[in-house]
């Protein structure tokens, strides 16, 4: 085990009855199996407040997070998880827990994959994040759909209150909001799919800090989540 | 060292690689399949952010076919141009988009007209193999098919999940012009499990139903998948609901 180990810290968000499950590590990296230094699972609910720490084995390849964090998130409409992991570079090729599958029990929409969200750490030369990863975006399809819109964001940091603003485009007007979140909170930031009679075509989110973010898609009716996603950085 | 090998023997054999970006696409059971091609990314970027930015795409049918070729302007970097997927038969397939213009990662929607589903390609490349070398795979994979194995020249390794209500498929790629037969063997709690193995024509794609490497089972069950292929390939995870393939489905790229 090097001395020099890395850090990445990763964060994604559980709703109550949700099927969640998170890589510990990627299975490609076979040596990296059961060598993960440490990793600290860490719950918040929206306002900040440190609701568990939850020990870790490190030998797990994936984590049930229903199953570690399901009862304390209790009557929360969502809790943010962040995992604080330290590794060793040379044994893993890319970077510890790096895909989620998301369906909630009893949905009839299709069970999601998605990346979890690296926020601090990783390999930077080797993920793409060497530009600013402050400033994202992600496209709409333009027709209407019965779906409402949202991004999650969740503020990691120990310290720093981190504002944050949400940019939804559609096809000639824009609509801004601005958020101010202290450290460790996290917030749904609904999208209005129509502004002026056009259809929501893309959302941009600016801060001063990499917050933790997702697009979100759910079904109009059931809420049923149907898009879970990352946005995309500027300055590729 | 791996790598260097890797190369040295590409170039004895004479393979050619493209750079090439692709993505999936999904048009079974009457879902509806869409691009959005667009250039944001370098939308603070002087000298890269001045459109129009052309592109080809062209879609591949499962058999490696080709379906449909347009070409496409996306005018500037505020813009994204939607083209849609030609559905077929089959239904799946990949598709590549020329990229010598566009520097943004590119999406994949999937849609039942009710909702959609998204995702990304992956700007990678495809491989071309001479003549002799198709006939040597040929020959080596006739051989080896009857017990179930392929020559192992690229792995990849994934998670996937199995369950009544969350099931999920494989869409394997092949990114090459020779036939790959590409062997999967799932891992679950234990020694090697099921395995299949897949014929995927050039330029073409296969959907392989993870439930089926696994016994059924009520609760949620990950798989340990290794993938083993004569020659170059990926694959797209398809996340599907109840209803499987006859519901509304995800896509989700891979590393």
């Amino acid at each position: 085990m090097s001395s020099n180990l890395s850090a990445l810290l990763s964060a994604t968000f559980y709703e109550a009855g949700d099927e969640h499950r998170v890589e510990l590590v990627h299975q490609q990296d076979r040596k990296a199996r059961r060598q993960l230094a440490s990793l600290d699972l860490a719950v918040y609910d929206p306002e900040g407040k440190h609701l568990v720490a939850v020990p870790m084995d490190t030998h797990q390849e994936i984590l049930d997070l229903g199953a570690l964090v399901g009862s304390v998130a209790g009557a929360l409409p969502r809790v943010m998880v962040l995992l604080d992991a330290r590794y060793d570079e040379r044994i893993f090729p890319y970077r510890p827990h790096h895909y989620g599958f998301l369906h909630h029990r009893g949905s009839t929409a299709p069970a999601l994959y998605y990346a979890v969200n690296a926020v601090l750490g990783g390999v930077p030369d080797r993920i793409g994040a060497t530009g600013l990863t402050t400033l994202e975006t992600y496209i709409f399809l333009r027709r209407a759909f019965a779906e409402r819109y949202s991004v999650l964001l969740g503020n990691p940091a120990r310290f720093s209150t981190a504002e944050a603003q949400v940019t939804a485009y559609y096809a000639t007007g824009r609509a801004s909001q601005v958020v101010a979140l202290p450290p460790k909170t996290h917030v749904e930031m609904e999208l209005a799919a129509e502004h002026a009679g056009e259809h929501l075509q893309r959302v941009e989110i600016k801060a001063l800090f990499r917050l933790a973010s997702y697009v979100v898609g759910r079904r109009a009716d059931s809420g049923e989540l149907v898009l879970f996603d990352h946005l995309f950085s500027y300055h590729r | 060292m791996a790598a260097s090998l890797r190369a040295l023997a590409r170039r004895l054999l004479g393979v050619e690689r493209t750079p090439t970006y692709y993505l999936p696409w999904l048009t079974v059971n009457g879902l509806e399949c869409a691009l959005i091609l667009n250039n944001v990314e370098v939308r603070f970027e002087p000298g890269k952010n001045e459109g129009p930015f052309p592109a080809t795409v062209v879609q591949h049918d499962a058999d490696g076919t080709v379906v449909g070729t347009s070409e496409v302007s996306v005018i500037d970097t505020e813009a994204a141009v939607e083209v849609p997927m030609a559905p077929t038969a089959s239904g799946y397939g990949f598709v590549t988009v020329s990229m010598e213009h566009l520097r943004s990662d590119l999406y994949v929607t999937v849609s039942d007209g009710g909702s959609y589903t998204a995702t990304h390609g992956r700007f990678e490349f495809v491989e071309t193999y001479p003549l002799r070398v198709r006939i040597l795979f040929a020959v080596l994979g006739r051989l080896l098919a009857p017990f179930g194995r392929t020559v192992p020249a690229f792995v990849r390794d994934q998670y996937a999940y199995s369950g009544r209500d969350g099931r999920s498929h494989l869409l394997l790629l092949n990114l090459s012009n020779v036939t790959n037969r590409i062997r999967v063997v799932a891992h679950w709690d234990g020694p090697p499990g099921a395995a299949r193995l897949v014929a995927v024509p050039p330029r073409g794609a296969r959907l392989l139903d993870v439930g089926t490497l696994v016994p059924a089972a009520e609760v949620l069950t990950p798989l340990a998948l290794r993938l083993e292929g004569n020659a170059w390939f990926n694959l797209y995870l398809v996340g599907a609901g109840p209803r499987d393939l006859a519901g509304l489905l995800s896509l989700m790229h891979v590393k």
